[in-house]
């Protein structure tokens, strides 16, 4: 078989980001709106008895592996979610070209991996260590 | 004779033009949003390790009005993403359960209900019940 | 009988001389049972033969009359003036492409695209004329939907990412590739997910979605482009993580 027009290369990474974007997209869909509620809303608009974000009401939640699994993954989610949202918005706004999708790329993809390992550290700290 | 092609270029403020587009850009910005309330997320998680004054700052921080009533707006925005998201999976389905695609209106309403499902097991799982 | 009259607003542009496109209008008699592409061949016949436009079959498979009808693309032949709003129907060319005179655009850059993607069936053995290439009718329903394209381009002027970089292979190139991957005749399934795991393939799409509304034949190709990334992405995966795998 030969190719009628030259194909340009294939991407590596894309694919991957691709997917963390969709998973992401679920997990924010599902669970961020409950979550914001909560924590911003329910309290000051005096919609919930109680406040689940107070400190000691908070803090003794935070002590169950179910509860620090949920952060992590919501972190996680929204991060690679919104950092790949935003990476085609700016691309659409003009900030196209190879050296400009590259720094896109590093800085996002970049924000995306460091803030989902710092959700994942303070998931497990005081938990493993 | 010269012939001058004119150039291909989009249509200046082409997404206020069809309220899809703007539809569009309204659920693209909710994602990004959501990116936003990860670090949010995250920063509460850093001053909850910092201890109480410093947590009750960050929490009364969110609660001025102003920060309040801005965080209303990109609620609104949130809501909005997670809303396209499920239509989006109708329109989608990238993989089927059925034979046929389901009608998108179908795969919403599941996801919708799902959604409802979902909120209320974290209301008691993750924050323990009202 | 003409009813009354209606107010054309048709985008010409004149090669020799260059500028921007223009507005022109034109009175032209209308009748309840008239199409755009009639209103346009009247002012052709009536009132001004340099009017140039695309057009061919009045029926909706030829795919050649597409243009911008009150800011939204449209096949010409399909579209009743009854059904427009009141006032003028303003006619441009379809939207994303350069354009040539009047309505016409070059769309040179979507042939190639659509080469690129072997819009045909690609196997070893065809034109093996001592065998039979069985289809059930489930395996024609497996890809019958994208094989209805008529190639008449209205999802590109409706696709804004296609706006912002001319490069992204696009909305009907997408469909048409998953429709011969999803033939059970069909061997060129990895070559065209490799084509489209590129950076101008289907990572640039952001599913706006428009191009499945403007489509008029219902192929959808918002749709086939997210089952192209989800088939793509799987195939990649398999690939980094099992090198040594069949390369579909």
């Amino acid at each position: 078989m030969h190719a009628d027009v030259a194909a340009p290369d294939e991407v590596l990474l894309e694919p991957v980001f691709w997917s963390l974007f969709s998973v992401g997209g679920f997990i924010t869909a599902f669970l961020l709106p409950v979550m914001l509620f909560l924590i911003f809303f329910a309290a000051p608009f005096h919609l919930w008895p109680g406040d689940p974000a107070a400190y000691a009401t908070f803090l003794a939640h935070w002590k169950e592996p179910l509860v620090r699994l949920f952060f992590f993954v919501l972190i996680g989610g929204s991060l690679f979610h919104g950092t790949h949202r935003l990476k085609f918005m700016l691309m659409d706004a003009g900030f196209k070209g190879p050296a400009a999708e590259a720094l896109l790329d590093l800085i996002l993809n970049g924000v995306a991996i460091f803030g989902s390992l710092g959700a994942l550290y303070y998931a497990l700290r005081g938990w493993l260590f | 004779m010269t012939v001058h092609e004119y150039p291909a270029r989009r249509r200046r403020g082409w997404w206020l033009r069809n309220p899809r587009y703007l539809a569009f850009q309204l659920r693209e910005a909710g994602g990004v949003v959501c990116a936003l309330y990860g670090l949010i997320l995250l920063n509460m998680l850093i001053q909850l390790r910092d201890g109480e004054s410093a947590y009750a700052a960050f929490l009364n921080l969110l609660r001025t009005p102003p920060v309040l009533y801005l965080n209303v707006v990109l609620f609104a925005l949130v809501l909005w993403h997670a809303l396209t998201w499920f239509m989006l999976i109708g329109k989608a389905q990238p993989i089927q359960f059925t034979r046929q695609p389901l009608p998108w209106k179908v795969v919403f309403g599941i996801n919708v209900l799902l959604w409802i499902g979902v909120s209320g097991a974290v209301v008691y799982l993750i924050f323990g019940g009202m | 009988m003409p009813d009354s009259e209606v107010v054309f607003r048709v985008s010409r542009y004149r090669p020799e001389s260059g500028g921007r496109p223009t507005f022109q209008e034109y009175r032209i008699p209308y009748r309840s049972d008239m199409v755009v592409l009639d209103g346009l061949n009247y002012i052709k016949d009536h009132l001004d033969p340099t009017l140039t436009f695309r057009w061919s079959c009045r029926m909706g498979i030829c795919g050649s009359c597409g243009a911008d009808v009150n800011g939204r693309p449209r096949l010409t032949c399909g579209t009743y003036i009854r059904d427009m709003r009141k006032g003028a129907v303003t006619v441009e060319p379809l939207s994303n492409f350069p354009i040539l005179k009047d309505l016409v655009v070059d769309f040179d850059d979507f042939l190639d695209k659509l080469a690129s993607v072997r819009p045909y069936i690609v196997r070893k053995d065809w034109g093996d004329l001592s065998k039979e290439y069985i289809q059930y009718p489930e395996d024609v329903d497996a890809y019958r939907q994208q094989s209805l394209c008529i190639n008449c381009m209205l999802c590109y002027a409706a696709c804004p990412v296609f706006g912002a970089s001319p490069e992204f292979v696009g909305p009907a190139a997408s469909a048409l590739a998953l429709r011969y991957i999803r033939d059970t005749r069909d061997e060129g399934g990895a070559e065209r997910l490799a084509r489209l795991n590129t950076k101008t393939g289907i990572w640039e799409c952001t599913f706006v979605g428009e191009c499945s509304v403007v489509c008029p034949k219902e192929v959808d190709p918002a749709a086939a482009i997210q089952t192209l990334k989800f088939l793509a992405t799987t195939r990649h995966m398999r690939r980094l993580l099992m090198p040594g795998s069949a390369s579909r």
